[in-house]
């Protein structure tokens, strides 16, 4: 698939490791190269030195909203910028509150580039990749 | 009862014969006292003041032309301090407009004289029965007016409670004013002034006025009531709960409603304490879950092809994540049980340093595999514990998980035991990776695990140190923590020894 080849270095962010690890052997087994943190602060540092093509990152971590945190910085760097970013979440699910980053007002705070749903469905992480402009 | 006691013998009339007319008088006398009648008399108006005031007779028979008086003035003149004294006016000059006289000013009968026996008696008789109906009159006023007071005392004393109970009170009247209201009223609905005449509508908020115009509406059921909550100052600040109920007239139709209104703000919190809880509780229970179910989403993905060593490593995994799914939901069910008190005590009498050491036991295995020291410092004087082993054992347990979990590789973990004052004091320290002041202030709550660089990879429910804190509180203890972030945490448990036989 020629969408591996533009984005073919994910960062993935979880604080479960067990759920880092079963997102990553998805993700490789489509043919991905997948680099891991399992914390805002390691996100970031891998962001850094590892300069991946896109980032998932779950929002719930050590603190309620690393995640935006940690999309926030990365957006706020230059090559952030050009990549995109996702939300990994199941608060849809637990709360019923949803979320889009989609509203002029959700972009505004929410600096992520989409949501996604837990558990990932990596045809669905394909589209919205596909679809990134 | 009247009948009674004017057919009784012993009841004879009480008379006094005011005439200055001494044949007269004496006659009288004699035939009265013939029947026996108890009588007196008095030769003239001043003496028959005299006695007529300062005896209470049933009957005066008073002569209408004397020397000193006239029989009308005697008549006033008793009738002013016994009233109830009755009064026959005897005369020769008998007149219609002296009848009418004596009437007026309070004579119960006017007989002419010279009056024949049978005359007299039925005067007597007539005045007598005048006499009981009047003196029975008087004392069921008299008794009346005793239960009206009483009744006035009862409605005050009434009036006193409702006003001094917590709960607000409001009557409401069949045109919607307030016809009742108490001080708490105001402090419930957080209100400067409610006044009796006051519409209802305007003055209380619109979900309580609503359900009173339901229960006027409501052409049935006129016992029924209806309640509702109502936030009156926001962010959990003042809560209350309105129940309003018909008051029924006595022929049971609708006179108005009562509405009660209760401060509930504490029920609220509590109610959100336990959501709060049972929000984190499905949380804590997901996530493990989720874990196993995606491992086993992915052992049963074909296309994967994932090797034989991953796929045991996922099943590792997931057992790890079943048993800690596992001790969490126990640590529940404990707190549980402590929270109901259903769990049974078995209390007894108990060595803490044979607690301990049992304690250490069962952990030796972690406690070698990262080559911890063990600094023991019991005092021989500690008393017998009169406690659950079980409970006691817990806590130890916890603590020294803790003190193993979070300690560093050689580090030691020092356990002093002592007898303090009023207590057995236990000082559990390690040499781990300490607390910032923020996790120490979060320590003690469900769910709270510290999460920084040094935990990754720790497990745990969240729960262990809750579970502790109840214990000891149910065993009116104290547990305290000190410690600074890299360099340790040392807790200390205080038991009081009342507990101790």
């Amino acid at each position: 698939m020629e969408i591996n080849k533009k984005y073919n270095k994910i960062l993935l962010v979880d604080d479960d490791i067990d759920l880092l690890e079963q997102n990553k052997t998805l993700l490789v087994s489509k043919g991905f190269n997948v680099v891991t943190a399992e914390s805002g602060a390691e996100g970031f540092e891998i962001f850094k030195a590892e300069k991946p093509d896109a980032a998932i990152v779950d929002l719930i971590m050590e603190q309620h909203d690393a995640g935006f945190v940690l999309c926030y910085k990365i957006k706020k760097t230059d090559h952030g910028s050009k990549i995109p970013v996702y939300i990994l979440t199941s608060a849809t699910y637990d709360t019923g509150f949803k979320f889009d980053a989609e509203t002029e007002d959700e972009k505004e705070w929410i600096k992520a580039d989409g949501i996604l749903n837990k558990p990932v469905v990596v045809e669905e992480l394909i589209s919205k990749l596909e679809n990134f402009s | 009862m009247i009948e009674e006691q004017k057919n009784s013998n012993d009841l004879k009339p009480n008379i006094l014969i005011v005439d200055d007319e001494k044949g007269l008088r004496e006659g009288t006398k004699r035939l009265l006292e013939g029947e026996g009648y108890s009588v007196q008399a008095a030769e003239n108006g001043t003496e028959g003041i005299r006695l007529g005031t300062s005896e209470d007779f049933d009957i005066a028979i008073l002569d209408l032309k004397m020397a000193d008086y006239d029989g009308m003035e005697v008549l006033q003149e008793i009738k002013k301090v016994r009233q109830n004294t009755v009064c026959l006016i005897a005369t020769a000059f008998a007149s219609f407009d002296t009848a009418i006289e004596a009437t007026r000013l309070g004579a119960f009968a006017y007989i002419p004289k010279p009056f024949a026996p049978e005359e007299l008696f039925y005067q007597i008789q007539q005045a007598y029965k005048h006499r009981l109906l009047t003196l029975e009159s008087e004392k069921l006023k008299k008794e009346r007016e005793e239960n009206l007071l009483e009744l006035a005392s009862e409605k005050s004393r009434l009036n006193t409670i409702i006003k001094s109970i917590n709960d607000g009170v409001i009557v409401i009247n069949k045109t919607g004013e307030i016809v009742y209201t108490n001080n708490a009223v105001l402090k419930n609905l957080n209100i400067n002034e409610l006044n009796i005449g006051d519409v209802a509508s305007e003055k209380i908020p619109a979900t309580i006025t609503d359900l009173v115009n339901k229960i006027f509406d409501s052409s049935d059921k006129k016992d029924k009531s209806y309640s509702t909550q109502i936030e009156i100052k926001p962010n959990n600040e003042l809560f209350v709960e309105a129940v309003c109920s018909p008051v029924p007239q006595p022929d049971g139709s609708l006179a108005g409603v009562i509405v009660v209104i209760r401060n509930i703000t504490e029920f609220k919190k509590i109610e959100m304490i336990k959501s709060q809880f049972v929000s984190m509780v499905a949380h804590e229970l997901k996530a493990p879950i989720a874990a196993v179910q995606g491992f086993i989403n992915l052992l049963l993905d074909d296309q994967l092809n994932l090797d034989e060593e991953k796929k045991k490593d996922f099943l590792s995994r997931s057992e790890v994540r079943l048993k800690s799914l596992l001790t969490l939901v126990n640590d529940l069910l404990d707190i549980s049980r402590m929270e109901m008190k259903t769990k049974q005590r078995e209390l007894q009498n108990i060595n803490v340093i044979d607690c301990m050491e049992s304690t250490i036991e069962l952990m030796q295995f972690e406690i070698s595999k990262r080559n911890l020291k063990i600094e023991k410092n019991y005092s021989k004087d500690i008393p017998l514990l009169h406690a659950d082993p079980n409970e006691i054992t817990r806590v130890f347990t916890n603590i020294i998980s803790n003190a193993v979990k979070y300690n560093k590789d050689n580090g030691s973990i020092d356990i002093d035991l002592s007898l303090q004052k009023n207590y057995v004091s236990i000082k559990i320290s390690d040499t781990g990776i300490g607390m910032k002041q923020e996790e120490k202030e979060k320590l003690f709550s469900e769910f709270f695990r510290a999460k920084n660089e040094h935990t990754r990879g720790i497990g745990g429910t969240g729960l262990g140190l809750t579970i502790v804190k109840r214990i000891i509180d149910s065993y009116y203890g104290k547990i305290e923590v000190e410690s600074s972030y890299g360099n340790g945490t040392t807790f200390i448990i205080n038991l009081p020894i009342n507990l101790t036989n």
